[in-house]
């Protein structure tokens, strides 16, 4: 394999371009080329069209992106790259120029390639929340994960919040929801069994996806925030796993429901085993339940926000 | 919200802006990453591509453009990901094309029959990688010789000179019947 070869010389062949330098980006908006492509090059343009390039709907790389540079402090509230960029170290490679045929690439950055590691600051405020919650959570000696005390067991709306000792350690990765597919949001409605409303809050989604053979719902809008609808009944959907600080409750029109601020496990239940397949780290969530339908709100930075946006499902 | 204003709040740490920046650029990217190689690996050769783009995009000139400088980055994680496999992902045809000739704009006859595309995608993938390369990028993905230059790391010379030993190579290969 020699097509990066740095020491490849065929530019014997040609005389090095105008593009060679950092003039690159004079001319790189320029007149496409080729610009009359002959027979040979039109058919070589036509067989690309043909050629099979699976890919993911963008607006869910772009969640797993996403997920993967959050910051995992649900405390802190800011990326861990500083504006300033001082958290990469100067590179020398980086001030050469692109097209240098020597291929000054991005470094490999060791941190890239794996999740920030979990800073967690135990909140003093989890023990005001816990003292709340005494009177609804159910409180069980189990412990699934086999890990980590759980204290107890919030169930509501399909979702199901296991209450940690300890955070638990953050999901590595991002997987899809059971066979998510994109769908033209016009058209999510006819692809679920229950009623479907967008909230007026928001602008118009910009995706929309169906999962599990129409057991949930999620529209998507740009600034990463994301909406899942979801026929809860009394069979739980998703799972969370959280530690201090625990959730709190809201009210959403008046009915109950969950704020989880702060990121935390994600994980999908399958029916009819109960089989929970993890998801990722979900942002702060909005939890909350309308006729029967089960709603997630997620990547709202505000408890205020979000109740706002649930407040304005139409 | 342009690239320019969506590179700007990335740096200011605003992840919903770089989220719309990868959105915009995923098909692209995976586009680039499956025809240079990575095939059913493109999407992690992607994921990985973006997230050491927002590492490194304090190091982008703002004056530049942003998809050659992203496309460079994902080209040399699939060449990463190909040399440590050992192989490159053949190229392989959607379903159903060969069902469904492609009736290009072109009036002046560049359809593709099935044979003549058949062989056409053999005689690309037999390519040395260089030149395969450079016909990824210049037709495929029909990027400019300057942005090619870019991505591969190559000379714009080189690009010329190694599309033109490409397409004669090509036109060998399929000669019998080239208009």
């Amino acid at each position: 394999m020699t097509s990066h070869d740095p020491g490849a010389h065929d530019g014997r062949n040609g005389e090095p371009g105008p593009g060679s330098g950092r003039s690159r980006d004079h001319d790189l908006d320029g007149a496409r080329e080729p610009e009359r492509p002959g027979g040979l090059e039109a058919e070589l343009i036509a067989l690309g069209a043909l050629l099979d390039v699976p890919a993911p709907p963008p607006p869910d790389l772009a969640a797993k992106v996403r997920a993967r540079l959050q910051p995992t402090d649900p405390q802190e509230g800011r990326p861990l790259t500083d504006p300033q960029g001082s958290r990469l170290p100067p590179d020398p490679q980086e001030s050469r120029p692109l097209t240098d045929p020597q291929g000054s690439r991005p470094p490999a950055d060791p941190r890239g390639s794996r999740p920030p590691t979990r800073r967690s600051r135990r909140s003093r405020r989890w023990k005001v929340v816990a003292g709340v919650l005494a009177v609804v959570v159910a409180v069980t000696a189990a412990t699934p994960q086999g890990r980590a005390a759980v204290a107890g067991i919030l169930r509501l709306a399909g979702v199901e919040i296991h209450l940690d000792e300890e955070a638990p350690a953050p999901l590595p990765g991002a997987a899809l929801l059971p066979g998510e597919r994109a769908v033209p949001p016009g058209d999510l409605a006819r692809h679920v069994r229950f009623p479907v409303r967008t909230p007026s809050a928001l602008g118009p989604p910009s995706a929309a996806t169906v999962s599990d053979a129409g057991r949930v719902a999620s529209l998507f809008w740009p600034d990463g925030v994301r909406l899942d609808q979801f026929d809860g009944g009394l069979d739980p959907v998703f799972f969370k796993r959280v530690g201090p600080p625990w959730p709190q409750e809201a009210r959403v029109g008046g009915l109950p429901g969950w704020w989880v601020q702060g990121t935390h496990r994600l994980g999908y239940i399958t029916r009819p085993d109960g089989t929970e397949v993890p998801l990722r780290q979900a942002g702060p969530t909005l939890v909350w339940q309308r006729d029967g339908v089960g709603h997630r709100l997620e990547g709202v930075p505000t408890l205020g926000r979000a109740v706002a946006i649930a407040d304005s499902l139409k | 919200m342009d690239d320019d204003e969506a590179i700007a709040r990335s740096l200011d740490g605003d992840l919903a802006a770089y989220e719309t920046l990868v959105a915009r650029y995923s098909t692209l990217a995976h586009r680039t990453a499956a025809l240079l190689g990575a095939g059913d690996e493109a999407e992690d050769v992607v994921q990985e591509a973006f997230v050491k783009a927002f590492r490194h995009l304090p190091a982008f000139r703002r004056d530049a453009a942003f998809r050659p400088w992203l496309l460079r980055i994902v080209a040399n994680e699939t060449h990463d990901l190909t040399r440590s496999r050992g192989r490159r992902a053949d190229l392989v045809l959607r379903l159903g094309a060969a069902t469904d000739p492609y009736a290009p704009d072109d009036p002046a006859g560049a359809a593709l029959d099935g044979d003549r595309r058949d062989r056409l995608l053999a005689a690309v993938r037999g390519l040395p990688d260089r030149e395969r390369g450079a016909v990824v990028c210049r037709y495929f993905l029909q990027l400019t010789e300057a942005e090619t230059a870019q991505v591969l790391g190559w000379p714009v010379g080189t690009v010329k000179s190694t599309t033109h030993r490409a397409l004669s190579r090509l036109r060998e290969e399929v000669a019998d019947d080239l208009p």
